[in-house]
């Protein structure tokens, strides 16, 4: 185990600050990409390491610290969605990338369609996109920080890219194609 | 035959523009990663660190205090009951046990309905 985390988990504040302070970058980008929204991402993040505080004692060393940050940060969100459905204030939310889109332009960077695409689907299905092919994890890692099976994973990503697909309108002459084979049989 | 490699091909293409789609998607993440995120200094990480340890500790005493008073409570009671009203104390003994089985039993049917 990393000797800061073994002193973190031991009660040394500093080596917590440290450890924060070495993958804080890491932790507000992972957020600001399944969030889409800057704000959102550090004030999550905040959060996410006040529950790394009192969780510390749960953390093995078998995945990465920042690995760790990640599955509590992505649980940390799907609770304030599920929160904030409840409390019916979901309007907020309804085009989370706008956000970020003003972000990229007030930075005269070039908006990417493929993230609007991303910004319209639901939360359950964003972050598994995000942490399967932006990240690499595993459909059984990712199943086990959502709490659900690795197959659910699978086809939420595979709808997913679909849904992607759709809206970038990739391969609908392939489709058509498809949809005139079997009118025709 | 011909027929079936028609339709590799077709999934093949599909395969692609998947593979497009999830192009396009780590293209635009990227840009993310590029955006500047200001770290506060490690003096505001420790502080932060004291205060969400204290907070805890707070919530952690406030919790074991009010299991300590209900658990007092409980016991005050049954034990008054024990000594002027052996009757209430046995239909207390009876309906617990009762309760605690049908309340476990209700709890794993709807684990076992929701899988």
């Amino acid at each position: 185990m990393d000797p800061l985390v073994k002193s973190a988990k031991e009660g040394d504040h500093l080596a917590f600050a440290m450890l924060f302070k070495e993958n804080y970058p890491f932790l507000v980008k992972y957020l600001m990409k399944i969030t889409m929204n800057p704000d959102i991402a550090e004030e999550l993040a905040q959060e996410t390491m006040a529950k790394c505080i009192q969780k510390i004692h749960l953390y093995n060393g078998q995945s990465k610290f920042s690995t760790w940050l990640i599955s509590i940060a992505t649980n940390a969100y799907i609770d304030q969605c599920r929160k904030q459905k409840r409390e019916s204030n979901w309007k907020g939310q309804e085009e989370v990338y706008r956000k970020l889109k003003w972000h990229f332009e007030s930075r005269n960077e070039e908006w990417n369609d493929a993230l609007e695409a991303l910004g319209r689907l639901p939360v359950d299905v964003r972050v598994p996109i995000v942490l399967k092919h932006y990240y690499g994890y595993s459909y059984d890692e990712i199943g086990a920080w959502m709490k659900i099976s690795s197959g659910t994973v699978k086809s939420r990503v595979h709808n997913g890219i679909l849904a992607v697909r759709r809206e970038l309108k990739l391969g609908e002459e392939t489709e058509g194609r498809h949809t005139r084979q079997r009118t025709t049989k | 035959m011909k027929k079936q490699k028609v339709v590799i091909l077709d999934n093949e293409q599909l395969n692609n523009h998947d593979l497009g789609a999830i192009h396009k998607l780590q293209d635009g993440l990227s840009k993310v990663d590029q955006f500047p995120v200001y770290t506060p200094d490690l003096q505001w990480f420790e502080n932060m660190v004291v205060t969400e340890k204290e907070k805890s500790r707070k919530k952690l005493m406030k919790e074991l205090s009010l299991f300590l008073i209900i658990a007092l409570l409980i016991l005050s009671g049954i034990i008054v009951s024990f000594y002027q009203m052996p009757v209430v104390f046995l239909f207390i003994q009876i309906v617990t046990p009762v309760f605690v089985a049908f309340y476990t039993i209700n709890g794993l049917r709807k684990k076992v309905r929701n899988q």
